[in-house]
């Protein structure tokens, strides 16, 4: 390992620090812009959240009233979105005690929505979904501004930290940058390395878009797809000019089992963070700068990873997966003879320095579960 | 088991070594061309035939979707459960009844279907579980049990059309699947047409005329009987089978010509390899093929379940609501029975790859037409889709319930293998009364 990435890691390396365990699965899990609070959208129908102040996370009331899958959250100040895979929108005061939807929108969209994105300037909440549409919306009121459809199932949505340009990525892997006034893309990215039609199924997509703080690298993920049915890949990420649609890199960060990337950040620090699942038990966190050939630091033994938040302060992550020997053909059952489902922990870690004054300070805060 | 021992006793009826090299050589030499060609369609049908046909002949088309569908994502959702998924159930033709989301337009058909919600069998590989559902997970004999298709064919016989009786349109490579037929022997096998094309080399070549051709094939009719002399009349029988049914093939090279689907079908069907294999299927039964496989691989989805049954599924929908509505708008319903099934559902509990894993504890087929009752649903699952609730019902089950769909008495028709009487389906199940007509 060369001296930079040994200085990176002295700094950044994360050590887990709590576990909390949720159960049914969560889709992903995401700190509050406040840090005081970490919510988690889940299978089950509803947002789940903890209150991280304390020693222990300790769990509050969930927000309910969606059907199907949460698989979509996005936050603005102290308001939360969500969205669910039966096409239902809201928007929340997380903070408070019980929280009640400050608005709802029943039918956003038809079906499945992938994902959310709030305007730098929170006046905008951006949805895209299975319906291949793109629906824009008055974030304080969740009045429809305008929608335009785009011809894909469309996974992603990510608004431009600064110029108020709109990105989305589809199932083909195509990355479309929008203006909010025109319903034709102001430009195109080609990522259709991370598609792959394998015999009835479209396999793959964009599956991340994240930029840089100065909005000038966007970095998409998804997997270079082999096959379809059990699906398997090598987990990518394109890292693009975003000015010039330029290819800056092409970074290969796992093998075919670590499949999807289903999450990336960019650090102030000019790393990225990644996550990936694949086959049971595969997967892995990566940190790695955009021009390196290699990660400073890898992690295997978080198998199954889904979701990666990064904490307001820059000091802590949380990672959402899925528990061990989640797969198999057989028919698990508990003592009872009941059938026995999954669950996802949820992986505090904290950088280095951070972990280690942690561990000084706040002694009782080990591996935590709530259910 | 007698014929067991038979099979392992010293062959008496085997090839002499100098009879191989006359064979090879005559055959060399008089039936390049046509021997190759013989796996091709045959029998042009007469108006009258084919009136017969929708008559009285009954047919199945048997849809393979292999590696497992999820029952989940189709015929038994359980929205808003734990291990319900991210979709929806819709409303359907048959009141009360729901189905996924991804189905929307076999919900419209839904009342011309049958659907069994309480499948429980035993195997739950793929490598196991396709060739043990497809022969009907008989008691073990120490024989091989034909799949249903070659049983079909065996039982029912190929009909008047002179076109192979069991025939499998598929995606890749084709050719004659002996081993499906099982101790039936190789005439009962599956002649598979790879992505629905004709077998290679079918059309005689352009340097031999009619005449030559005719010539090559008295040759060969000659060197057959003498072939057929002193060996198994199981193994001639197949091979005299082979070239009747190329020679049938040779004729009914339309059959293959998919240029002439129309515009408005491939949209209808999906311009896909189910929706177009589906319409050469189509095609098959309306020429009077008895037993007619369409398969479609790529459903074994451990991985990313949700994703991939959201594109596979919108697929299979399309191609099977086409051919059912199809078949019904024609008048074959009645005498067609469609089958779609895998070789088991897919695991309630959702794995770390997103993926649902094998389960052949609870799920799902559909089926419609012949002997069956329409709009009706057999069977439920407890609430969170994890175990049956009602009667469980085997693949033996659904063996009883075919048949007599089919009118055959499974109950008390039985294969004769070397004097050994062995049942056709399962003893200790039955057909499924609710279904049946």
């Amino acid at each position: 390992m060369s001296e930079d990435h040994q200085r990176l890691l002295a700094k950044y390396e994360p050590k887990e620090i709590a576990v909390i365990t949720a159960q049914p699965q969560v889709a992903s899990a995401h700190f509050s812009p406040c840090g005081r609070y970490l919510c988690a959208g889940g299978y089950d129908r509803r947002v789940r959240r903890w209150d991280m102040t304390t020693d222990r996370p300790r769990e509050l009331a969930s927000l309910g009233g969606h059907d199907g899958w949460v698989e979509a959250i996005a936050f603005h100040g102290e308001t939360l979105y969500s969205a669910d895979t039966w096409g239902k929108l809201a928007a929340w005061k997380y903070t408070a005690a019980a929280p009640s939807p400050v608005w709802t929108v029943a039918q956003a969209h038809e079906g499945w929505i992938r994902q959310l994105a709030v305007s730098s300037d929170g006046q905008y909440l951006a949805s895209c979904g299975r319906d291949q549409k793109i629906q824009i919306f008055r974030a304080d009121n969740g009045e429809p501004v305008r929608q335009w459809f785009v011809g894909q199932d469309l996974f992603c949505v990510l608004f431009h930290p600064h110029t108020g340009q709109l990105v989305s990525g589809d199932l083909h892997g195509q990355v479309n940058i929008w203006e909010l006034g025109s319903e034709d893309p102001v430009r195109t990215v080609d990522a259709s390395v991370l598609f792959l039609q394998h015999r009835l199924q479209d396999v793959g997509g964009v599956r991340a878009l994240a930029f840089d703080q100065a909005g000038k690298i966007l970095t998409i993920g998804g997997t270079k797809p082999k096959n379809g049915g059990t699906v398997q890949g090598t987990p990518t990420l394109l890292v693009v000019d975003f000015e010039s649609g330029e290819l800056r890199n092409t970074l290969e960060i796992g093998g075919p089992a670590d499949c999807f990337v289903h999450m990336v950040r960019h650090h102030d620090a000019g790393f990225l963070m990644a996550v990936t699942s694949g086959t049971p038990g595969n997967g892995r966190i990566v940190f790695q700068r955009p021009a390196d050939a290699e990660p400073f630091y890898l992690n295997k033994n978080i198998p199954n990873c889904h979701s990666l938040s990064l904490h307001p302060d820059g000091n802590q992550i949380a990672v959402a997966a899925t528990n061990r020997g989640s797969n198999g053909n057989g028919r698990p059952l508990n003592a009872n003879g009941d059938y026995i489902g999954n669950y996802s922990p949820i992986h505090l870690l904290a950088f280095s320095d951070v972990a280690q004054s942690e561990q000084a300070s706040r002694p009782t805060v080990s591996k935590s579960s709530t259910s | 088991m007698a014929f067991k021992q038979e099979v392992n006793m010293t062959n008496k009826f085997r090839c002499p070594q100098q009879e191989h090299q006359i064979s090879r050589r005559r055959w060399l030499g008089t039936t390049v061309g046509t021997t190759v060609a013989s796996w091709g369609l045959g029998g042009l049908i007469q108006p009258s035939v084919a009136e017969s046909l929708r008559r009285d002949h009954k047919q199945v088309l048997f849809i393979w979707i292999d590696g497992g569908m999820s029952q989940l994502e189709s015929w038994d959702p359980k929205p808003n459960t734990e291990f319900g998924g991210p979709f929806r159930s819709i409303p359907t033709s048959l009141p009360g009844v729901y189905i996924s989301e991804l189905l929307p337009q076999t919900a419209q058909i839904m009342h011309k279907l049958a659907v069994v919600r309480s499948l429980c069998t035993q195997d739950n590989s793929h490598s196991a579980g396709v060739g043990r559902i497809q022969r009907g997970d008989p008691k073990d004999r120490g024989v091989t049990y034909p799949y249903f298709g070659s049983a079909v064919a065996n039982l029912l016989g190929p009909g008047e059309s002179a076109l192979p009786a069991y025939v499998w349109v598929k995606p890749g490579s084709g050719g004659f699947k002996h081993q499906d037929a099982g101790f039936l022997g190789p005439q009962y096998g599956a002649l598979a047409f790879g992505d629905g094309q004709a077998p290679s080399n079918l059309s005689r070549p352009e340097a031999f005329d009619a005449l030559d051709d005719q010539a090559r094939n008295r040759l060969r009719e000659a060197a057959n009987r003498r072939y057929a002399q002193n060996r198994r009349r199981k193994v001639t029988d197949a091979n005299t089978y082979v070239f009747d049914t190329a020679q049938t093939l040779m004729e009914r090279s339309d059959l293959f010509d998919q240029s002439t689907f129309t515009r408005q079908e491939l949209q209808r069907y999906g311009e896909h390899d189910l929706g177009r294999h589906m319409l050469v299927g189509r095609r098959m039964l309306e020429a009077g093929v008895r037993f007619v496989k369409v398969n479609s691989y790529g459903w074994d989805t451990h991985g990313d379940n949700f994703n991939g049954h959201a594109s596979l599924m919108p697929r299979f929908d399309q191609a099977f609501s086409a051919i059912v509505r199809d078949l019904s708008e024609r008048g074959m319903l009645e005498n067609v029975l469609v089958i779609a099934m895998s070789e088991f559902g897919r695991t309630p509990r959702i794995n770390g790859h997103i993926g649902r894993d094998h389960w052949p504890e609870a799920w799902s087929l559909a089926m419609a037409g012949c002997g069956l009752q329409s709009g009706v649903v057999a069977g439920a699952t407890n609430p969170l889709g994890t175990w049956v609730k009602s009667e469980e019902y085997d693949i033996g089950h659904m063996f009883h319930t075919w048949f007599h769909a089919l009118g055959i008495d499974a109950r008390h028709r039985e294969y004769v293998i070397n004097g050994q009487p062995l049942p056709i389906a399962h003893e200790d199940c039955h057909a499924i009364k609710e279904l049946l007509i």
